[in-house]
């Protein structure tokens, strides 16, 4: 009897048709959807809480988180954000201040990224220098650069230089190991390939270990001007010299809540911009590296 | 076309031979010895193919003629002056050599950035080598993707043309086919036969594949098991118009496949029993 054991099922229950999936695309786009919206919901109560919760006579008196005089309202943070961009009601302009930092930035990052990443080439074409140099360079990037500003600044005074400087001294290593880690990982091969195929020693320079090199620099641009700015933003407000950080630094000592939130959004809007900027670059470039 | 005709066609004297391997060793530096006496000739305008056990040493002798190491003993002579207009030697590496950054075409035409401006030909002379290659190999529509684009078969292909184009006197396999599938291997050993055959470039195949070793080769060498030298040759007897396909079912080709296998399976045996 042991041929006859599945059980015929009730005809209602066997031939249940299936709900009809709908197409991937759309289902797709559904979950963007929703995700979008979530990220609203999120947004609007962290806004309300930011908004409503220091009206609590009982919170404000418990924490200065919960303080008005210290964190403000996000409707008077918008109404400093427009009157920063547009110089209403007697405020400051941010685009001066803004373009000081974001000028040290990018240039800090460009001359950082070219010494970085022609001093990484160069140490990993000789090992034997790169042997002699490995602990200074490792002990020189476990150094905190924010504590070498005070000496930037005593060598070059307060100045754009002094920006321009800090920005190098961080993206200068983040380009260095990029580009001695891409120096050392061009497979042997590559290099053998190019001698038989006629290269002298210059050639598999310029086309085989300098393109290689540079497309890995190029790979951390994105992190090098995130460093870039923080670490110009971070000079600005120690020296309190120029730039957005020294509008900071104004607005957080004489206890203007508002105005140092408004500049900190520009500062977020902008470095997300740059940031943005930065992997198109890097991905219009280095199109053909497939990961 | 025409001037680039006669190149292709130049002839030599066929029997010369274009390398004479003498004796040649290596021993690494702790002195145990990996080539232990190599003898044969590379017959200008044929295919060697050397087949041997997993790490017996066949990649050293490959290094070695292809100048990337020097022997411990023994000498390479190479036959004199012959058709100096020739780029010497060409390597197809196991791995990718490929320059990700370059398409096809310039990947293709890659001798012709590395070396020396004064041995370049005119510009439409390397357009014409590099076009007449791709359709050759059939990578027609190809020409301008990128490495990452491309099919293993055909970044092989590229690779291979890449150490084609120089016209070189020799050209050096290591492995190069290993990672493909059964089928697209079957195929490029059709287009390689084919280029090699027509553009007479003296060629030397180290593999595992005994198959595809007697498919392309007019010699095949089988190596001893470590310390490698040679144990037999043997003559592979389809001359110049092969298809790879019809080889694998014809009589000659199994029976010959029976035999070296044979002496094959005995180094294999030794050189696993040495392991052990």
């Amino acid at each position: 009897m042991m041929t006859n054991t599945t059980v015929a099922r009730p005809a209602s229950l066997g031939s249940a048709p299936k709900p009809a999936l709908k197409p991937k695309s759309v289902r797709v786009r559904n979950r963007r959807l929703a995700i979008f919206a979530g990220q609203v919901i999120v947004l609007l109560v962290f806004l309300a809480a930011w908004q409503f919760l220091p009206l609590i006579p009982a919170l404000s008196a418990w924490s200065h988180v919960f303080d008005p005089y210290f964190v403000s309202s996000p409707t008077k943070v918008a109404t400093s954000v427009f009157d920063l961009a547009t110089g209403s009601n007697n405020s400051v302009l941010i685009w001066p201040y803004m373009w000081q930092t974001v000028f040290a930035s990018l240039l800090g990052t460009v001359i950082g990224l070219v010494l970085g990443g022609v001093c990484g080439l160069i140490l990993s074409n000789f090992p034997f220098l790169s042997a002699v140099m490995r602990p200074f360079v490792v002990a020189a990037n476990a150094t905190p650069r924010v504590a070498l500003i005070p000496v930037v600044v005593i060598i070059f005074g307060l100045s754009l230089t002094t920006s321009v400087v800090i920005a190098v001294l961080v993206v200068f290593f983040v380009a260095f190991f990029n580009a001695y880690e891409g120096g050392i990982s061009i497979p042997r091969q590559m290099i053998d390939n190019a001698r038989l195929l006629g290269a002298n020693n210059a050639r598999v320079l310029l086309h085989v270990r300098v393109r290689y090199a540079l497309a890995w620099t190029i790979t951390g641009l994105p992190l090098a001007v995130t460093f870039a700015i923080i670490s110009v933003v971070t000079g600005e407000i120690l020296t309190g010299y120029q730039g957005t950080g020294y509008l900071l630094a104004t607005a957080a000592t004489t206890g203007n809540a508002t105005l140092t939130f408004g500049v900190v959004f520009y500062l977020a809007v902008v470095g997300l911009l740059i940031v943005m900027a930065a992997e198109a670059l890097r991905r219009r470039v280095l199109h053909w590296w497939a990961k | 076309m025409n001037a680039m005709s006669t190149t292709l066609d130049a002839r030599v004297s066929e029997e010369e031979p274009l390398a004479d391997v003498k004796d040649l060793r290596y021993a690494y530096e702790d002195g145990s010895p990996v080539l232990d006496g190599i003898d044969f000739r590379l017959k200008t305008g044929t295919v060697t193919g050397v087949v041997g056990p997993s790490g017996c040493g066949k990649s050293t002798l490959l290094s070695i003629l292809a100048g990337l190491s020097e022997p411990t003993g023994g000498s390479v002579s190479w036959a004199p002056g012959v058709m100096t207009d020739r780029h010497p030697t060409s390597m197809m590496f196991q791995n990718d050599t490929l320059l990700p950054w370059l398409t096809v075409r310039q990947n293709v035409g890659l001798h012709y950035r590395l070396s020396a401006k004064r041995n370049r030909p005119s510009a439409t002379e390397q357009r014409e080598r590099i076009e007449s290659l791709i359709t050759l190999a059939g990578l027609t529509g190809a020409e301008d993707r990128f490495p990452y684009q491309l099919s293993g078969g055909m970044r092989r292909r590229t690779a291979f043309l890449a150490a084609v184009t120089p016209r070189p006197r020799t050209l050096l396999l290591d492995e190069p086919f290993s990672a493909l599938d059964e089928p697209t291997r079957i195929a490029i050993h059709q287009d390689v036969h084919d280029v090699i055959k027509q553009q007479r470039i003296t060629t030397l195949l180290i593999t595992h594949d005994l198959a595809e070793a007697i498919s392309l080769s007019d010699q095949v060498l089988v190596l001893t098991a470590r310390p490698a030298s040679v144990f037999r040759s043997f003559d592979i007897p389809f001359g110049e118009k092969r298809s790879m396909l019809e080889l694998r079912d014809d009589p000659t080709f199994l029976s010959l496949y029976g035999e070296i296998w044979e002496h094959l399976a005995t180094q294999i045996q030794r050189s696993n029993q040495r392991a052990a």
